[in-house]
């Protein structure tokens, strides 16, 4: 095809005009090229990481809604936010409205486990014992003596750590007591010894389901209280100090110290995770249910308990079809189903999606600058070409094949410079976009602390162990619901996706070609237009 | 019949006259000369005869066919070979690129060997050396360049050779030489239309055709 062969011939005469072209091209591709990768990356990471993600999700009430019906309320009577109602937050009403959230039973969790999207379904109760002299919780010294502060502080809603405890209606009940005692409804539910954060030392596990009154202790608090597996542990209920429960030790775990390690440092003996026993559903509900037998008539003496269940899902999709499916199935409206791990993995792609939200803007406001430079050149291109464009015509080459001749040109250019700008983008997205993401990452990071900071919370960790102040603390507890429900992991700071090892693929390489070429058309059909209006006569006859 | 026949052709450029009711019949294998003062309108005739601009009024037959009835592309590319009073060659070209070209668009069938062979040789019939054939256009001096656009005009085997005063920039041998080609052009039996103001050269044709300025 001589149109080709001409095309290149062209391309040669005209080295400084073309290269200028090519440098154009060259910056649009490899800004698209990022922009792009920075895209897939996004997907890529969405991708990945919702493959490998197992979905649970649990079911709680949804307390925002409360808070605001409660600070509306509030706020309609004297016009002031709730908290500065004479300084002095109005605890009494706030529980009165705690009180009234019923707590699911299991009975009615059972019913939405019965829904078909549910993999797998299990449970846990927690409930709060206190030591008896010979046996006493793990505690530092600083905490020892400020033991009513703790108790208040706890119900300000720390998130109590592990086994999803933070979900449960924390703070409504005044839950005090030295040990955390969980019953575990099945081996699944013992999360922690499923992903390895936790692992038997000595002894084993009480047996899947079990009613026998086996529990396992941390590794800290047997050798606190120099226990071993075999020995026996006495609790009494917090409220009746009379009342006793024994337990044998089974096993003795040893929990991988995560943040769990900073919730001791506040001071909370039994959020302090060496403080957790561990034991099943059946035994712990059985305790429950014999405290409920022997307390006093208005059962204010009977132990606290309270019931949290997860349910896993094969994926997302399952998830989601549940989210609807629990209303069918007669959950209250006020409910609302959460995923911790579905928000954390939003969480972690918060900054990239940021990234490919902001590359996606950069992506379009590129492309339309360089079209219209590419057409500006072009246009001055062809006017400056007019002349080769008469003869060519009266010479009785086609208009269309002039036309496609100059089409060619301006693709061959800009072909080989999406080709650099494939390889030079392709080797640096990674690098830039893990930069970029960085800066985005402290960006959300700071922001995050903002939010925290808005809520009465200095970041720092000192500041958040003072002890609280009581004119403040209606203040802290209101938001901190809705707060930790949002930001799962605030307290352990999030994981965001802050790597992508590769960001180039197919799809990118095939994008940019799509990019070459309409890019090449946009500036093409100005060529076209302007061959197809160009008469050989008038340009030949009348030349400048 | 004539190979190409003009009847009753008026032209003009927005409102002013060029060329009124001009008949003229074109045969093979002869040499005809249109002449007339500057601004007569000989270079507007040739336009017409190429197909380049469109007469007010008139036919023209080509092989006895209305040309608006033949691809105009076509019959440019192929049954004539224009040499433009102003060359019309492709500058940033060199003297073979432009010749091959023309042969490319006429759809001059052979290797690319072949075209360059042949046009080496054309360009050498009119007197330009190698050396000058690969040179670009712009790099030729005005009689160089004529004898470019007259190679580029034969290159195809037009049926009928156009030429607006093709030997305007020559030395008189190399006129003479020119004119011997184009002599011999029509002794094969092309129709040769050329444009002169040189006596000698509308002497040596066969017939003429003399425009006057329309008042
Ligand atoms: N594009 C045009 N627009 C308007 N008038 C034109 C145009 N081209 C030529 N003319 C006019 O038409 C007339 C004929 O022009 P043409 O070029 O045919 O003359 P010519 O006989 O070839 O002259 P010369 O011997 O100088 O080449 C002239 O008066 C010229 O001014
Ligand atoms: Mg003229």
């Amino acid at each position: 095809m001589y149109i080709i062969k001409n095309a290149l011939r062209c391309i040669g005469r005209s080295v400084g005009r073309n290269v200028l072209i090519g440098i154009i091209v060259l910056v649009i591709a490899v800004s698209s090229c990022i922009g792009l990768s920075i895209r897939q990356a996004s997907v890529n990471a969405r991708k990945e990481t919702l493959e490998g993600l197992s979905i649970t999700a649990s079911l709680s009430y949804d307390r925002q809604a409360l808070m605001q019906d409660f600070g509306g309320m509030n706020r309609g009577e004297n016009g002031q936010p709730p908290e500065k109602n004479n300084g002095e937050f109005d605890r009494d009403s706030f529980k009165d409205m705690m009180g009234e959230m019923e707590s699911l039973s299991l009975e009615e969790y059972e019913t939405y486990a019965s829904a078909s999207t549910v993999k797998d379904f299990y449970y846990t109760l927690t409930a709060y014992l206190n030591g008896t002299d010979d046996f006493q919780a793990v505690s530092n010294s600083l905490s020892d003596t400020e033991n009513t502060t703790q108790t208040e502080n706890q119900n300000a809603g720390f998130p109590m750590g592990q086994g999803g405890m933070g979900k449960m209606g924390g703070g409504m009940a005044m839950n005090t007591g030295d040990f955390t005692l969980i019953g575990y409804s099945s081996d699944t539910a013992m999360t922690d010894f499923a992903n390895g954060s936790a692992a038997i030392v000595e002894g084993a596990v009480f047996a899947e389901g079990t009613s026998d009154f086996d529990c396992i202790i941390s590794e800290e608090l047997a050798t606190y209280n120099e226990l071993c597996v075999g020995d026996e542990i006495t609790l009494v209920n917090p409220f009746k100090e009379d009342e006793e429960y024994n337990l044998n030790v089974v096993g003795v775990y040893e929990k991988a110290s995560e943040a769990g390690d900073m919730s001791s440092q506040f001071g909370f003996t039994m959020s302090d995770p060496a403080n957790e026993i561990y034991l099943s559903y059946n035994a712990l509900q059985s305790i429950a249910d014999s405290s409920l037998g022997v307390s006093n008539e208005d059962n204010t003496s009977a132990l606290r308990s309270s019931l949290n269940a997860t349910y896993t899902f094969a994926d997302v999709d399952a998830y989601e079809a549940f989210c609807e499916e629990v209303y069918t199935l007669g959950l209250d409206d006020n409910y609302t189903v959460s995923s911790s791990d579905i928000s954390a993995f939003e969480q972690s792609l918060i900054p990239l999606e940021t990234l490919s939200t902001m590359a996606f803007y950069f992506l379009l406001v590129i492309l339309i600058i360089g079209a219209v430079i590419l057409v500006v050149l072009n246009i001055f291109n062809i006017r400056e070409r007019k002349y080769e464009i008469g003869v060519l015509t009266a010479m009785g080459m086609k208009k269309g094949k002039v036309a496609l001749q100059f089409v060619t040109e301006i693709f061959l250019v800009t072909i080989c410079a999406v080709i650099l700008g494939i390889v030079i983008g392709g080797v640096s997205a990674v690098p830039v976009t893990n930069a970029l993401l960085e800066n985005q990452t402290t960006a959300q990071s700071q922001q995050s602390n903002r939010i925290a900071e808005n809520f009465g919370r200095e970041n720092s960790m000192g500041e958040m162990m003072a002890p609280p102040n009581m004119d403040n603390s209606g203040k802290q507890q209101v938001p901190q619901g809705g707060f930790m429900n949002r930001m799962p992991d605030m307290q352990s700071m999030t994981e965001y996706v802050t790597q992508i090892n590769s960001a180039m693929n197919l799809t990118v390489v095939f994008q940019m070609l799509l990019i070459a070429v309409c890019l090449t058309l946009v500036s093409g059909a100005v060529s076209m237009l302007f061959v197809m209006r160009y008469e050989p006569l008038r340009i030949l006859s009348n030349r400048d | 019949m004539a190979l190409l026949s003009l009847n009753c052709i008026s032209f003009s450029y927005g409102r002013t006259p060029v060329l009124k009711d001009i008949s003229m019949d074109f045969e093979q294998g002869k040499i005809y000369c249109i002449v007339g003062k500057s601004g007569a309108g000989k270079t507007t005739l040739l336009s017409i005869l190429s197909g380049l601009a469109v007469p007010d009024s008139g036919v023209i037959l080509y092989n006895g066919k209305d040309i608006k009835d033949i691809d105009k592309y076509e019959y440019r590319s192929k049954y004539i070979g224009v040499i433009f009073q102003s060359f019309n060659l492709i500058t940033k070209f060199t003297a073979l690129e432009n010749v091959v070209l023309s042969m490319d668009i006429a759809g001059v069938k052979g290797s690319q060997r072949d075209k360059k062979a042949k046009a080496l040789e054309l360009l050498k019939s009119v007197g330009l050396d190698e050396d000058e054939a690969n040179r670009r256009v712009l790099k030729l001096s005005g009689g160089q360049q004529q004898r470019v656009a007259i190679a580029r005009a034969l290159s195809y085997d037009a049926q009928i050779i156009l030429a607006d005063e093709p030997t305007g920039n020559l030395d008189e041998e190399t006129q003479n030489e020119i004119m011997e080609i184009f002599c011999t052009l029509a002794r094969q039996g092309k129709c040769v239309i050329l444009v002169s103001h040189s006596k000698r050269v509308a002497d040596s044709c066969d017939e003429c055709l003399t425009l006057s300025k329309i008042k």
